[in-house]
């Protein structure tokens, strides 16, 4: 009966927040119904159009995982273990496998076999007498811990192009305890703290090799929703805000490397046996590695979900080679735009299809061979929405900030239209403040130091696209939060997103420190 | 991952020369649920077992739990009316020699657990006194040798009203799926009294096991219903699923197959299941042996037909066959002798009969 009310409540709530899109939608054509004489009322809308998958009747479409079949059907698995495929040409739901326990992560292997993460395992799933219906669960690694507390969540499986695969196990949360019998050893000095690490190798990513081992490959996690890969095959994980995580983060994950959560850290070999939440932050905060991109919290995200890239050769608009973040509390996806700085990946943030009619529960995500977005979303007693949306590109360039890298003396803005040289060189429509979240046990973080950055100067390159910014100063270990004025396009176009938000950890070498 | 195991067969072998009575432990979880009911309606022990019952208390009100002597749960809870302004410093719990064990006054969301003996047989009954509960809220202990002499849940005059309507449908329930649930059913989900990656199976609506994943081995079968698994998708998953029946079975012996020596706990690791029509047949290794092992209800009667194929071993192989765990173990091949069937050398396919006492 629960459930019953559960879900009502999410209707009506989807509902609400449906309609409260439409009225947001309506506002915004009203206001820009009376556009200066230039320019015409341009949304997101006309650029991406949102489909909301109609999903089985009885279904309670709490969606796990997704992914695309070669063929083109598409694959989710659901909270209460259905696995089903959906075939966008017939519109059509089957049901595939069944008994799952949360498959939060799914790989095709080939038509009638996927992969898929589940709290216990990672198991292969076949159908072998070629029924469309899955008769073959075998295990292919389940070399890790498994405490019974409900976070312990299983992301993943990613491979790399050798052909190792990667999953990323959760911590347990303090919300419980744990069943008095466990799978793996135990070991109670991982017990205290919010999010805990009490049996191998919860707060780590594992990699599992061609020969059907599972080897730990990198610490520091706390809810590692989910990892993917970029164009050059480095591995990003996202985590979520917390306890040791001020705000939520995307971390570039490499081999032996710690990233801050320190429950972790008592199953990496050679470690103290301690309770490691109980060292010195000092000592705690010199053994990490930061993260990439940090999600200032509610500005971008509270909840961040599977990084992946846009690989679909422009049929997805103009962000193609970058890569997008599904997020969970608020009806949009974030776009990211990486660059390596002295041998570090970093970068910056932007809310991405805002207004588009895009649900809350962002949780998985997938480009179909089409070039299409498949999201699949979930609330899981959270905030969030559930069901499957499905966005297409519609041929159009919209006005967006294409990409925003840092120079010695600022950023160079690169959009993907030819701005408007008036709008584009008045330096009030860049507004920066710059701030930091601090490395604490405390559940998240404010911001410290939070102060605005001058524009001194804004340049405008001779194609109209890159706006290079001089700034007051340029100072490592802050975020820099821009908002962008109303810039316009020589094409007339508006700029649809105002928001970006740079991680700087590090200046380019030779960077003098401005004066 | 064999801590466990290894801890249970060493409880398991020393169980052999200490007093059956000590060695009779069972551990279960009852919940309070909304409508003044407890989620278990009644359970069957032997006389001399040391019952670990925790109370967990899932409603939105304050419950306990009082186990009362045969024929003395209405005299408990009219006493417990009378107490007065003592009341709420003795929990609602009358201090008479009715009543053999109790929980305080447990608050909604919080469990507590207490451990007790029954050595006489009887019917015992377990009541919350907390004022106006205890005429509906309740539920019935059978201590007896003769566990086939218990009545059918839905004739058994001692199980609670409120309870026997439960059992005989869930109308205008939501759907679990978006499809009619078909028997054998397969569940991987968080079950009490097992491993964290255990897997439920329904073999009919009626009869179902608990297989354990991580120990690679049955670990309890009941008959009455399969799961529920509401409490567990709901939300974040706090709680876990639930079993619907009454278990006749639970396993005491550890893990039960040993090659070379009867008393050598092998390495067992789990390889995932096949379904055939329906049925899961679980794929393991023991020390290296590719093991796989099906399961089917008994034809007629409670109880169940476990079919073992093994890869080929060299030397004997021995079957725990523990007896005091609820069933009458009965092997295709070999006899059973201090609770280990030896199998022939060269075994390679066995079935073990599992019918409930």
């Amino acid at each position: 009966m629960k459930t019953t009310t559960t879900s009502l409540i999410g209707t009506r709530m989807t509902r609400i927040g449906r309609i409260l899109i439409y009225l947001f939608l309506s506002v915004l054509s009203v206001s820009s119904a009376f556009p200066s004489k230039n320019f015409p009322a341009d949304t997101i809308t006309d650029y991406y159009e949102v489909e909301t998958i109609q999903m089985p009747k009885g279904l309670t479409a709490e969606t796990d995982g997704l992914a695309v079949m070669p063929d083109g059907r598409i694959v989710a698995g659901f909270h209460r273990g259905e696995i089903m495929m959906y075939n966008p040409k017939t519109k059509t739901w089957k049901l595939f496998a069944e008994g799952i326990h949360d498959p939060l992560g799914i790989m095709a292997v080939n038509n009638s076999e996927i992969l898929v993460m589940q709290r216990p395992e990672l198991t292969r799933i076949k159908d072998t007498n070629g029924d469309g219906v899955a008769d073959e669960y075998l295990t292919v690694t389940d070399d890790f811990g498994l405490s019974g507390n409900y976070h312990e969540f299983a992301f993943g499986p990613v491979k790399d192009k050798q052909g190792n695969l990667f999953i990323a196990l959760n911590c347990a949360s303090n919300g419980a305890g744990i069943f008095p019998e466990v799978r793996g050893k135990l070991d109670t000095l991982g017990r205290p703290g919010r999010m805990y690490s009490a049996v191998p190798y919860r707060g780590w990513i594992m990699k599992l090799t061609p020969d059907g081992k599972l080897h730990p490959y990198a610490s520091g996690f706390r809810s590692p929703n989910s990892i993917g890969f970029d164009a050059n095959g480095n591995l990003f994980a996202s985590d979520n805000q917390g306890d040791w995580l001020g705000t939520s983060k995307l971390y570039h994950v490499q081999e032996g490397k710690h990233y801050g959560h320190p429950a972790s850290l008592l199953w990496k070999e050679g470690f103290p046996h301690l309770t490691p939440i109980k060292l010195p932050v000092k000592m705690l905060d010199s053994l990490r590695t930061v993260e990439s991109v940090a999600f200032p919290h509610s500005r971008i995200a509270d909840s961040p979900t599977q990084p992946v890239l846009d690989n679909t050769g422009g049929k997805f608009g103009p962000f193609v080679g970058k890569m997008l973040v599904g997020e969970m509390n608020h009806p949009y996806l974030v776009r990211l735009m990486l660059e390596t700085v002295d041998g570090h990946i970093q970068g910056a943030c932007a809310p991405f299809l805002v207004g588009s009619g895009l649900r809350k529960g962002n949780n998985r995500l997938a480009f179909a061979a089409d070039g299409s977005l498949w999201i699949g979303q979930t609330d899981h007693g959270w905030a969030g929405d559930r069901g499957i949306q499905h966005v297409r590109w519609k041929g159009k360039v919209p006005l967006e900030l294409a990409d925003m890298k840092l120079t010695p003396t600022g950023f160079a803005l690169t959009f993907t239209q030819p701005l408007d040289a008036v709008t584009a060189k008045q330096v009030a429509n860049f507004q920066f403040k710059r701030y930091y979240y601090e490395y604490h046990e405390a559940y998240g973080s404010k911001q410290f130091d939070v102060q605005p950055v001058a524009v001194s100067n804004a340049e405008l390159s001779a194609d109209g696209k890159t706006v290079t910014l001089k700034l007051s100063e340029l100072k490592a270990g802050y975020i820099y939060e821009l908002e962008l004025g109303k810039l316009r396009s020589t094409t007339q176009q508006n700029l649809l997103n105002h928001l970006v938000c740079y991680t700087l950890n590090r200046l380019q070498r030779n960077t003098q420190a401005n004066p | 991952m064999r801590k466990y195991a290894v801890v249970v067969l060493f409880v398991a072998l020393c169980g052999l020369k200490i007093p059956v009575a000590l060695a009779q432990d069972t551990t279960l979880t009852i919940r309070a649920i909304e409508g003044l009911k407890y989620d278990v309606p009644r359970f069957v022990v032997r006389p001399g077992t040391r019952v670990h019952l925790t109370l967990d208390n899932y409603d939105d009100m304050a419950h306990n739990l009082v186990v009362t002597l045969p024929n003395s749960r209405l005299r408990v809870v009219n006493t417990s009316l009378a107490l007065g302004d003592q009341a709420v410093k003795l929990n609602y719990v009358p201090r008479t020699p009715d009543v053999v064990a109790h929980t305080a006054t447990v608050d909604p969301g919080k469990s507590e657990k207490i451990s007790f003996v029954l050595s006489q047989e009887g019917i015992y009954s377990y009541v919350c006194t907390y004022p106006g509960h205890g005429f509906v809220m309740y539920g019935v202990i059978y201590v007896t040798r003769r566990p086939a002499t218990v009545p059918p849940l839905d004739k058994d005059p001692n199980v609670a009203a409120n309870r026997k309507d439960d059992m005989a449908g869930h109308a205008g329930h939501m759907p679990d799926h978006p499809y009619e649930l078909k028997y054998p059913a397969v569940y991987r989900t968080f079950m009490p009294d097992s491993g964290p990656a255990s897997i439920a199976v329904g073999l009919t609506p009626k009869q179902a096991y608990c297989w354990d994943a991580g120990a690679c081995r049955l670990r309890y079968a009941w008959t009455g219903g399969f799961i529920d698994q509401s409490d567990h998708w709901d939300g974040n998953g706090k709680k876990p699923t639930h079993v619907v029946g009454d278990v006749y079975f639970r396993d005491q012996g550890g893990f039960p197959i040993r090659f070379g020596t009867a008393d050598r706990l092998p390495e067992v690791h789990f390889k995932g299941y096949k379904l055939i029509n329906r049925y899961p047949e679980f794929r393991y290794t023991v020390n290296g042996i590719e093991v796989r092992e099906m399961i089917k209800p008994l034809p007629t009667g409670r109880g169940l037909v476990r079919h073992f194929s093994l890869g080929a071993v060299s030397g004997p192989i021995y079957f725990a066959c523990k007896p005091g765990d609820g069933v009458k173990y009965r092997p295709s091949v070999g006899k059973i002798q201090d609770g280990m069937v030896r199998l022939p050398v060269g075994t390679r396919n066995f079935t073990i009969t599992m019918t409930a006492e």
